[in-house]
């Protein structure tokens, strides 16, 4: 048991789970993940049993990838565990009987430049019998602790943030609302493709109404700047381009306009009217006379025409409208409007607290990296036999000291030559 | 004119390289000295180009890979001058001012044309994001420099260079150390990005595999750094991990379309 505790606590396990989850992740990256099974048939004739089989086509989301990042999660813990006792039953500072006892024999030069150099590194002095003692840096030795349990929270609120978020993507017409399961309505009141400067800016104007009728201000939600209320989250995350009609019963005078955003039939009776078949972004006009639309729908629709059909006593003609036309079918009048563009939404609930948490230990990780690389405890003995060198990462200062000297040294040979 | 003082510091850092190598190889100072003022001359009109760009596209120039290249020289030739100047360790222009000229020629080959930043890159994460991947690509490239040359050295087996030897292997190790907190902060930059503009923290995408990967290439680098068995081993590690990193600069960007294929 308790070598299976070592194995499971070690560097060498660690670093075992770390290559596998390498090498699934360059499986995962060059077989294309989330397709299909007859995609795969299709492109892998010969290997697509084998990708199937091992799930590689969904590698991140297989057994055993899961397995390694709960094994690494247990490796971190114990590792992180280790680290905080060995960190509770050490003395900040270790005895500097115990330095290390490596380096040379110092010259009185040789001696004065590395009381300089010590205290250039601002270290703090104090007296051990007849030796000075230079200490810094001795946070530096929580360094690795903090480094290891924010990676390990981090996979631990990394899986959280992934997994526990629903998330649905809808479109939704300016001056309408989507209303979620529980109660939550997301009113869109406009949208734009291109900014007051001519710039492709994406955006909806959109407010949050929460079941207790608690409601957001009206915001901006562009790409990047998703809008957050309660424990939503709203996004931009596409846009479409919808046709508008003004449709005039001829009889009664009442009026309706409508924006279509799929084929549609409008019609009275069932049997005469218009259908709606696409609105397109522009069009160009041969010389003949013959129109060839254009189909391509990236920005702004700057000649709209709408295809349609008119049928009447079944007959069914088929015409291309613009915007500011009028077309009557018996007693229904269609007069049709320049287009509506609407945004599409990705919504997202989540837990607040989990992304907050998540970020926090993203920090707690570059401040642990930090401390482990770049704050190393700094712990130098110097009597008059020479130095010492102590602390849990002295090679860093001992190759410092070694390279000062032998410099210091070579240059006083210079002078004396 | 913007294009001449590019191509003009692109032809400089060649001339500084061939010089420092004949430097190198004759083991003439002087040599060595006319390298590292020409190669300041480069590192001054990269610096000039890079600001003027910036200056006229009104944002840091990061955008696609011509600038990321751009500015992934750039900061080889910046550690190369904190470098000498902090461990006065002349031998490491020897790798960096190459790096540096074959970073800017891949940087050549690429579109030039400034563009006006596309909606899902304009964030306050822009910088930080590819500013700090500038910054950890240049550090693990000299530090695979760096052991090449440790390497080199090595094989002479002289009892004086056990100093030296310590020095690379130690600078080599630091500079991987400033490279993985870079990258870490690339990684979890980008990951609140990503939040902000994609609703998720990590989406799987090729660029962030990728980048997920060489995090760990260098995590088992510094572990095994650790145990201070094998100097060689380390060193032949560093070398073999910078391909890992340029396949995650270039490789993904042109073999493996994803959310990153912006360039």
């Amino acid at each position: 048991m308790k070598k299976l505790y070592s194995f499971f606590k070690s560097m060498r396990f660690g670093l075992i789970l770390l290559v596998l989850i390498a090498i699934c992740s360059v499986i995962g990256s060059i077989i294309p993940q989330d397709k299909e099974v007859s995609w795969y048939v299709q492109n892998y004739q010969d290997l697509h049993g084998v990708i199937l089989l091992c799930k590689a086509h969904r590698i991140f989301q297989s057994w055993y990838f899961i397995v390694l990042l709960a094994l690494l999660s247990l490796n971190l813990l114990l590792c992180t565990v280790t680290r905080l006792r060995m960190l509770l039953s050490t003395r900040s500072s270790p005895d500097p009987a115990t330095y290390s006892r490596d380096e040379a024999h110092l010259t009185e030069t040789g001696m004065s430049i590395l009381h300089e150099h010590m205290k250039k590194m601002h270290c703090r002095e104090s007296r051990y019998g007849d030796a000075v003692i230079y200490k810094k840096n001795s946070f530096g030795r929580y360094g690795t602790f903090i480094t290891h349990l924010s990676i390990l929270l981090t996979v631990i609120f990394g899986a959280a943030a992934l997994y526990l978020p629903t998330t649905i993507d809808q479109t939704c017409v300016p001056g309408e609302a989507i209303t979620m399961e529980d109660g939550t309505k997301i009113a869109v009141d406009s949208f734009h493709i291109e900014n007051e400067s001519g710039d492709l800016d994406y955006a909806s104007k959109v407010t949050v109404t929460l079941p207790n009728g608690k409601q957001s201000d009206l915001t901006e939600v562009s790409v990047n700047h998703p809008l957050s209320f309660g424990e939503y989250k709203i996004y931009q995350q596409t846009y479409g381009t919808a046709g508008s009609v003004t449709v005039r019963n001829t009889d009664t005078d009442g009026v309706d306009t409508l924006t279509l955003t799929d084929q549609c039939f409008l019609s009275i009776d069932g049997n005469n009217g218009m259908w709606y078949e696409a609105i397109y972004p522009g069009y160009i006009q041969e010389e003949d006379e013959t129109i060839t639309l254009i189909t391509s729908t990236t920005g702004r629709y700057e000649d709209p025409v709408y295809q349609v059909l008119l049928s009447s006593d079944g007959v069914n003609t088929p015409v291309l409208a613009f915007p500011g036309e009028k077309l009557t079918v018996y007693n229904m009048e269609f007069t049709f409007n320049d287009p509506v563009e609407y945004p599409g939404l990705r919504i997202k609930h989540t837990p607040k607290l989990i992304n907050a948490l998540l970020i926090a230990v993203f920090v707690l990780m570059i401040i642990g990296l930090y401390i482990t690389f770049f704050l190393q405890p700094v712990l130098v003995k110097v009597d008059d036999t020479g130095y010492a060198v102590g602390g849990p990462k002295p090679d860093g200062m001992r190759i410092e000291l070694l390279a000062l000297l032998e410099n210091e040294q070579v240059e006083e040979e210079n002078d004396e030559c | 004119m913007l294009n001449i003082v590019f191509f003009s510091a692109l032809v400089l850092y060649f001339l500084c390289s061939v010089c420092q190598f004949v430097a190198s190889a004759l083991k003439k100072d002087k040599f060595g000295k006319i390298a590292f003022a020409i190669f300041l001359i480069a590192f001054l009109l990269h610096t000039g180009y890079l600001i003027a760009r910036g200056i006229i596209a009104k944002r840091l120039p990061m955008s696609n890979q011509f600038e990321f290249a751009t500015t992934f020289a750039w900061g080889i030739s910046l550690l190369l001058i904190i470098l000498r100047k902090k461990y006065d360790a002349e031998w490491i222009t020897v790798v960096a001012m190459p790096a540096a000229a074959l970073i800017l020629s891949y940087a050549a080959l690429q579109p030039m044309e400034i563009k006006e930043l596309m909606p899902a890159l304009r964030s306050v994460w822009f910088g930080f994001h590819i500013g700090s991947a500038a910054i950890a690509y240049s550090a693990f490239i000299i530090a695979g420099g760096a052991s090449l040359r440790y390497l080199l050295l090595a094989r002479k087996n002289a009892p004086d260079n056990a100093v030296k030897l310590n020095q690379m292997d130690y600078l080599s190790y630091r500079l991987i150390a400033l490279g993985f907190l870079f990258l870490t902060i690339t990684i979890l930059v980008g990951a609140i990005w990503a939040e902000q503009a994609w609703s998720s923290f990590w989406t799987w995408d090729p660029k962030e595999v990728w980048a997920l990967i060489t995090w760990i290439v260098y995590a088992v680098y510094l572990h095994l750094h650790l145990r201070k068995k094998n100097q060689k081993m380390l060193a032949w590690f560093a070398i073999i991990a910078v391909p890992v990193v340029l396949f995650t600069f270039v490789g993904v960007n042109s073999l493996m379309p994803g959310m990153h294929s912006y360039g």
